[in-house]
C-alpha cells in the first residue's frame, strides 16, 4: 500500500462536491454540494434510495468520476486534478471494487480473476497464483478456483469479487450494493467477510446500500437524499470503535 | 483470454474467420497465379530464344538498341564462346547470325523474312525448343555448300506454299552492301508460337547465315547459366571473361532485350494490387464489425476492467490481442484452403485460352510459394491490426462510470 498522507488526516474527504449527468440535452443534478469526510480504516455505509446520489459519490471516492466543482481527495491528492491514467494507477495499487453484479469476467476461472488486479500490476505468475489461492482460501472458495462464473452460485461469484478486490492489498475497498443481488444468508457471509478483513487489516470501507440489514451492521451512516448528506449517524452495527480508530 | 473472448461467439467468430480465410486464400491464389504466369512468361523468353545473357558487340548493344548486325567485333567468337562455356557460371553458350531478307519460290512467291542462323547442338544444350510441325528438325552438322536447308515458320511457309522438301531461294543483303541469294531446302515447318512471328520467321544452321551473307562473323553469343546462378552473379562473371576485349564487348541480360516483360509484369501486378486492396478493404470492414460488435457486447465487463486498473493501453491490448488471434487462425485457414484449391487446380491440368498474338493454349499451373503465403498472413494480421483500430479506440474512451451501468 502506498500512503503519503499522515495517518491523521482522512483518507476520503469531499468538499463542496457538485456532479451532474445528462439526460440528453438536460443536466440532471446528482451531487449539490456534499461534504463528508472518512477516517482511515473507518466502515462507512452511504445510504439512501434510488437516485439519491450513493453511486456517484462512491464513483468520485474511487476515481472513476471527477466532480464538475468542488474536491474529492484520497490520502491528501485531488482525485480531479490528477490525470486519467494516474486515476487509474491509484484503482490499480489502492482500491478495491465490489459490484452489485459482481462484474467477474466470464471467460476466466475464479482464480484467473481474483489473479488479474496481480496480473495488471505486473506481478510474477508464481506470486499471483499464491495470492490468488490464499484469498480464495480466505473467502471460502479454495476448492472453486477452476469453476468459471457461469458454474458458481451468486453468493460463491460475490466472495470471487471481494476476493478479487482484496487480493492486492488496497487502502480502501468501495462496495455498491454488495448484497443487493443476494439472498439474505449469502448478504450476511458477505458482509462478514468484508468487515472481518477491516478488522484484520485496519483498511477502509465504504459500501453504498440501501439495505436495512446491511445499515444495522455498520457503525458510520451517511444518509444522503436527492444528491446532499441529510444524516451522519455513528453507533451501532458490528464494528465498534476499535475499527474505526485505526 | 483473448482466444476465449472468440470462442464466446463461436458462430459469430467463424464468420469472421472465414471471411479472413477466404481472402487470405484468395490473396494466396492469386499470387500463385501471377507468379506462375512471370515464371512462364520468363521460361518462354530465356529458353524461347533470348537466353540469360548476351554477349555483343557494344556499339551495337547500346541501350534500347535491339538490332544485331553481323559484326566484326566478334570474328573470334569460337575462342569467346570457348571461354565463356569454361566459366563455372554458365552451363551454355552459343552464336547467333540475325538477318532479314526476302524469300521467294520457283512458282514465283514471295515474302519478306527474317531469319535467325543458329548452332543447333549449342541451342539444345541451352535448352531451347524449336517446336516443329512438319519435316524435320535442323542438322547439328554444318551443312556443305549447295545441301543448305531451313525451317520456314508456318505463316510464311503458307504465304510462299512451301512444304518439307521444297526449295526456296533467299535474297538478303551482305555487310557490305552487295545482294546475295542462296537456295535452300526446306527441312521442315516450325511455329515460333506468336502469331505475328510465324508470318515471316526463318531458321538456318548458323554455316548457311553466313554463306548467305558472305561472313564468318555473328551478331551475338548467347549464354545461358547453370541453375541456382543468380542473374547478377551470371552477368558479372561473364562480363568480366569479356573485360579488354577489343573492340569492346556488352553483356546483356535477357529483361533488358525484352522491355515488354516489365510492362506485362507491372500490369499484373497492378491487377493484383487492384484486387488485394477490394479483398482487404472486405476483410477489414467484416472484421472492424466483429470486433465492434464485441466490444460493444461487453460495455460493463471492460468498464469493470478500466474500474480495477486496467489501463487504456492495457485494454488496447487485450483488443488487439483479440484481432491478431482472429488474423493468425483466419490466415492459417486461408492457408491450407489455397494450398488445397492450388494442388486441385493444378492436378485438373486446366488450360486458358492462348494469349493475344500466341497461337497455343497455356496450361494453368498455380506456383506454390511458401514466401507468398507467410507473406499473406503477416499482411492479415497488419489488416487485423488496423480493423482493430476503431474497436480499440471505442474501448479506450468508454467512460468508467457509464459503462459499469451498461446492461
Amino acid at each position: 500500500m502506498t500512503d503519503g498522507a499522515s495517518a491523521a488526516s482522512p483518507l476520503f474527504s469531499a468538499r463542496g462536491v457538485v456532479k451532474h449527468y445528462r439526460l440528453g440535452k438536460v443536466p440532471v443534478p446528482a451531487l449539490r454540494g456534499v461534504d463528508l469526510e472518512v477516517a482511515r480504516g473507518e466502515v462507512v455505509a452511504l445510504a439512501g434510495p434510488s437516485g439519491s446520489g450513493k453511486t456517484t459519490l462512491l464513483n468520485l471516492f474511487g476515481g472513476l468520476d471527477v466532480p464538475d466543482e468542488g474536491a474529492v481527495m484520497l490520502a491528501g491528492r485531488d482525485l480531479g486534478h490528477l490525470s486519467e491514467a494516474e486515476r487509474t494507477r491509484i484503482r490499480r495499487k489502492e482500491l478495491g471494487f465490489v459490484f452489485q453484479t459482481f462484474n467477474l469476467v466470464p471467460v476466466l476461472s475464479a482464480r484467473e480473476n481474483v489473479e488479474y488486479p496481480l496480473w495488471i500490476a505486473g506481478t510474477g505468475a508464481a506470486e499471483r497464483r499464491r495470492r490468488a489461492e490464499a484469498a480464495l482460501a480466505a473467502v471460502g472458495l479454495d476448492e472453486r478456483g477452476t469453476h468459471r462464473p457461469d458454474q458458481l452460485s451468486g453468493g460463491e461469484r460475490q466472495r470471487v469479487a471481494i476476493a478479487r478486490a482484496l487480493v492486492h492489498e488496497p487502502l480502501a475497498v468501495l462496495a455498491d450494493e454488495p448484497t443487493g443481488n443476494l439472498d439474505s444468508q449469502n448478504g450476511e457471509r458477505v458482509l462478514d467477510l468484508l468487515l472481518r478483513w477491516n478488522r484484520e487489516t485496519g483498511a477502509t470501507l465504504l459500501v453504498a446500500t440501501h439495505d436495512p440489514a446491511v445499515l444495522a451492521r455498520l457503525p458510520r451512516r451517511v444518509r444522503l437524499r436527492d444528491g446532499a448528506v441529510v444524516g451522519d449517524e455513528r453507533g451501532g452495527g458490528a464494528v465498534g470503535d476499535a475499527g474505526i480508530a485505526r | 483470454m483473448a482466444l476465449r473472448n472468440l470462442a464466446r461467439n463461436g458462430r459469430r467468430t467463424l464468420i469472421s474467420l472465414l471471411v479472413v480465410g477466404t481472402g487470405t486464400a484468395a490473396l494466396v491464389l492469386t499470387a500463385g497465379f501471377i507468379l506462375f504466369n512471370f515464371r512462364g512468361l520468363e521460361g518462354a523468353l530465356v529458353h524461347g530464344g533470348l537466353a540469360h545473357l548476351e554477349v555483343a558487340d557494344a556499339a551495337a548493344a547500346a541501350p534500347g538498341q535491339l538490332d544485331r548486325p553481323v559484326s566484326d567485333a566478334l570474328g573470334d567468337w569460337q575462342a569467346l564462346r570457348a571461354r565463356l562455356q569454361a566459366l563455372p557460371e554458365v552451363s551454355a553458350a552459343g552464336a547467333n547470325v540475325h538477318l532479314m531478307g526476302v524469300a521467294s519460290t520457283p512458282a514465283g512467291k514471295s515474302a519478306s523474312f527474317v531469319a535467325v542462323g543458329v548452332e543447333p547442338d549449342h541451342e539444345r544444350a541451352m535448352g531451347f525448343t524449336t517446336r516443329v510441325r512438319a519435316g524435320s528438325a535442323l542438322p547439328a552438322a554444318a551443312p556443305a555448300e549447295g545441301d543448305d536447308a531451313a525451317l520456314l515458320a508456318r505463316g510464311l511457309a503458307a504465304s510462299l506454299g512451301a512444304k518439307p522438301g521444297d526449295v526456296v531461294t533467299l535474297l538478303a543483303l551482305t555487310p557490305d552492301g552487295s545482294l546475295n541469294a542462296l537456295d535452300v531446302r526446306v527441312a521442315g515447318i516450325l511455329t515460333t508460337g506468336v502469331q505475328d512471328l510465324d508470318t515471316r520467321f526463318v531458321k538456318l544452321h548458323l554455316a548457311t547465315a553466313q554463306r548467305l551473307l558472305q561472313s564468318s562473323g555473328v551478331s551475338d553469343l548467347l549464354v545461358m547459366l547453370r541453375d541456382g546462378v543468380p542473374l547478377d552473379a551470371g552477368k558479372r562473371a561473364v562480363a568480366r571473361a569479356v573485360a579488354g576485349h577489343a573492340p569492346p564487348l556488352a553483356v546483356v541480360d535477357w529483361k533488358a532485350r525484352a522491355p515488354f516483360y516489365d510492362q506485362v509484369k507491372n500490369l499484373y501486378l497492378g491487377i493484383f494490387w487492384f484486387l488485394g486492396t477490394v479483398i482487404l478493404v472486405l476483410v477489414v470492414l467484416s472484421a472492424s464489425n466483429t470486433l465492434l460488435m464485441a466490444v460493444l457486447e461487453r460495455t460493463r465487463e471492460l468498464g469493470t476492467l478500466r474500474a480495477i486498473g486496467t489501463s487504456r493501453a492495457q485494454l488496447a491490448a487485450i483488443v488487439l490481442l483479440e484481432a491478431l488471434w482472429l488474423g493468425l487462425l483466419g490466415g492459417a485457414l486461408g492457408c491450407l484452403l489455397g494450398w488445397g484449391v492450388t494442388l486441385a487446380i493444378n492436378a485438373s491440368h486446366l488450360q486458358m485460352p492462348p494469349p493475344p498474338g500466341a497461337v497455343e493454349p497455356i496450361d494453368v499451373e498455380l506456383a506454390l510459394v511458401p514466401a507468398a503465403f507467410a507473406g499473406t498472413v503477416a499482411l492479415m494480421l497488419v489488416v487485423l491490426a488496423v480493423a482493430a483500430v476503431v474497436p480499440i479506440a471505442r474501448a479506450t474512451r468508454l467512460r468508467v462510470a457509464e459503462a459499469l451501468t451498461a446492461v
